[in-house]
């Protein structure tokens, strides 16, 4: 069943694909189409979607299929995953200290700590150190809050 | 010869020294670590590169490759967890040998036979890569093409479990590739009107999201489903002392095993854990006590520990002369690169020569640094990495990774991309497709296309020129032949594999 959606999946998303190549614009006289390659790519990656799907309709008549129990975790990776979209996303809008001093507990949360003291240093420690490694060493320019920066703040 | 000036013009850099041998120690212990890997760490370090000399970052990163392979050994024989995939052979006789008090003694055969083998390999690479660099000059874009066509497929076939799945992570890997303006003709292509996409995917941010972010959701997925406990090894003193009568029966299988890692090496895509198993193999084969072998053999652990290795140094020439990483490691140093403006391919060697050999030295001496720091103190390595709680090391590389992909080019679009790319990464691990050849792919795709389009304007759009030209023609065949042979044999596993249950 595993290779059936698998296939469907990758069947939709190359069909995009192809949509996607055949936008671009045809060649100029003289030149070379500046789509062949993706085209290609996505043509085949169709007919290796069929392939999966067809060896996955197989598996499933034939009673090859296997059983997946691959659930376990899933839910906080998904739980992880969309910290580091909130996180990715709040750089821009409160710069990299306030989300990191905040992310920096949650996510030792999510992988098992439950040391509260060693959770709270993490609020101070973690932006500090990377602040210190990345933007001050390196000379990284750090991204900049548009909402509200506590960087900037502390700078004055 | 180019290799003794190189060779003395790195000793005499004290910093560049000290950078190898900073670079051995955290390859060892990334390597070590268990879910840990030397392509994460590098990927990781990546954007502080754009900061060093193009020498210093490139043997920066090279010897934690190196060293990060060598690493893995240490989890393999003390821990049971191979810390990378090319030391799962290593396991099989290491672990026991740990288990008997000879902890110790497991850990030397494993550095020496690192050691030696690595250099087989290097010196291989060091005599090899000019001829092969002469003869990538005479290539025109149709062989060049075809080179790369051969490389996809085998990538794409050979590693992973799904010859279907394989191929599908490497076209994957091509059409993200391809986002952005066409570099020819600057067309738009799969940019859906958004100015960001228009510059296209940065390898960096890729990188560090499936290698990095990627590694850090499979090990949460880990964490939940194992809670097993790592049984204390005996200890017995004697187990730590290696003589030469106990190394000797082993000196055929570390020499076989460099020749084996090396040859492999040269193949895109093949890589070091194809290269320990066949060692294994071919060492078990061949062994005057096979009925020893995995249950604590020696040679079982220097059997596999020469040959991926081995791989190290000749993985470097496709990449250097073709500009074709062979591994993933191989895919880093590329970006390494081209962030320091250096044209990777055949002209490297009219070009940069002198770096080029310098980077060779620099290898050679990450060796040397590994294996000291390997054979006096991995068992101390251990120690360290066992005091290193893994729920506080996990969040820490996971904060890393954004700040390291932001600090790349100082793009949030980035940041973005590397979040996407963790869990794209995680996806493929999860389903069985294959990330390696996803990332090689995503690197090669630029390469290919121009060398595709530059052959249709030489023959007025006609794909026969492919055929026609005999080198050309012979590299499309190899691919196709490499998919056939790996098909034929995932059929025989599994016709073998339905029997075994027939039979039950």
């Amino acid at each position: 069943m595993r290779d059936v959606v698998e296939g469907i999946v990758l069947a939709l998303f190359s069909l995009v694909a192809i949509w996607g190549a055949w936008q671009v614009p045809a060649a100029s006289p003289g030149d070379t189409w500046a789509g062949i390659v993706p085209f290609a790519a996505s043509v085949a990656l169709l007919a290796l979607s069929g392939l999966l799907l067809l060896g996955g309709l197989r598996a499933t008549q034939t009673g090859h299929d296997v059983a997946e129990g691959g659930g376990t975790g899933t839910l906080d990776i998904l739980i992880l995953f969309a910290v580091a979209l909130i996180y990715q996303q709040s750089f821009r809008w409160f710069g990299y200290v306030l989300p990191t001093a905040i992310v920096a507990p949650v996510v030792l949360y999510i992988f098992g700590v439950r040391n509260w003291i060693g959770m709270a240093a993490s609020v101070v420690v973690c932006p500090l150190i990377f602040h210190i490694i990345f933007f001050e060493l390196l000379g990284v320019f750090p991204p900049y809050g548009e909402v509200f920066d506590l960087l900037d703040w502390f700078r004055g | 010869m180019e290799i003794f000036p190189a060779l003395l013009s790195v000793i005499t850099d004290p910093t560049l020294l000290f950078a190898i041998v900073l670079a051995a120690a955290v390859g060892m212990i990334v390597g070590a670590t268990p879910g840990l890997t030397a392509s994460a760490a590098i990927a990781m370090l990546l954007p502080i590169t754009f900061y060093m000399p193009p020498l210093f970052a490139l043997a920066f990163l090279y010897v934690i490759g190196k060293s990060g392979r060598y690493g893995g050994s240490v989890a393999a024989i003390l821990f049971n967890t191979p810390g990378t995939a090319a030391s799962a052979a290593t396991q099989i006789d290491g672990y026991p040998l740990a288990r008997a008090g000879k902890a110790g003694k497991a850990m030397k055969v494993a550095t020496i036979s690192s050691v030696i083998g690595d250099f087989m390999g290097d010196i291989m690479l060091v005599v090899g890569v000019g001829f092969i660099a002469a003869i990538a000059l005479k290539l025109g874009p149709p062989e060049t093409f075809a080179i790369y066509f051969a490389a996809f497929v085998v990538i794409g076939s050979v590693i992973g479990k799904s010859v279907t799945k394989g191929l599908i992570s490497a076209l994957l890997g091509i059409l993200v590739a391809m986002v952005g303006l066409d570099p020819i003709s600057s067309e738009e292509r799969y940019t859906f009107g958004s100015f960001e996409l228009s510059n296209g995917i940065g390898l960096v941010p890729l990188m560090i999201g499936v290698f990095v972010l990627g590694e850090v959701f499979a090990q949460l997925e880990e964490r939940k489903k194992a809670k097993g406990e790592v049984r204390e090894n005996e200890s017995d003193p004697s187990g730590h002392t290696l003589t030469y009568e106990e190394f000797k029966p082993c000196i055929p299988h570390v020499i076989r095993g460099g020749f084996i890692g090396a040859g492999i090496g040269v193949l895109p895509g093949l890589g070091s854990a194809i290269a320990a198993f066949i060692s294994y193999g071919e060492g078990k084969r061949r062994a005057k006590n096979p009925e020893q072998w995995g249950k604590g053999a020696l040679e079982g652990v220097a059997a596999p520990e020469a040959a991926n290795n081995a791989v190290s140094g000749p993985s470097m020439a496709p990449l250097l002369t073709l500009g074709i990483p062979g591994s993933t490691i191989g895919a880093i140093l590329l970006g390494v690169f081209l962030i320091h403006g250096i044209q990777v391919g055949p002209t490297l060697f009219l070009t940069d020569k002198e770096l080029v050999y310098q980077l060779f030295a620099c290898g050679m001496l990450g060796i040397f640094a590994y294996g000291i720091i390997g054979y006096f103190g991995a068992t101390q390595v251990a120690r360290l990495i066992l005091k290193v709680p893994v729920n506080v090391l996990y969040p820490l590389i996971f904060l890393t990774a954004f700040v390291a992909a932001y600090s790349a080019r100082g793009s949030m679009f980035d940041v973005t991309v590397m979040t996407v790319a963790g869990f794209v990464g995680w996806l493929m691990r999860k389903f069985d497709f294959n990330v390696a050849a996803f990332v090689i792919s995503f690197v090669l795709a630029k390469g290919a296309e121009e060398t595709l389009r530059q052959s249709l304007l030489m023959s007025d759009g006609g794909a026969l020129i492919f055929v026609e030209r005999p080198i050309a023609a012979s590299f499309l065949l190899l691919g196709l032949a490499a998919m056939g042979f790996r098909i034929r044999s995932i059929m025989k596993e599994r016709r073998i594999a339905e029997g075994g249950l027939g039979d039950a």
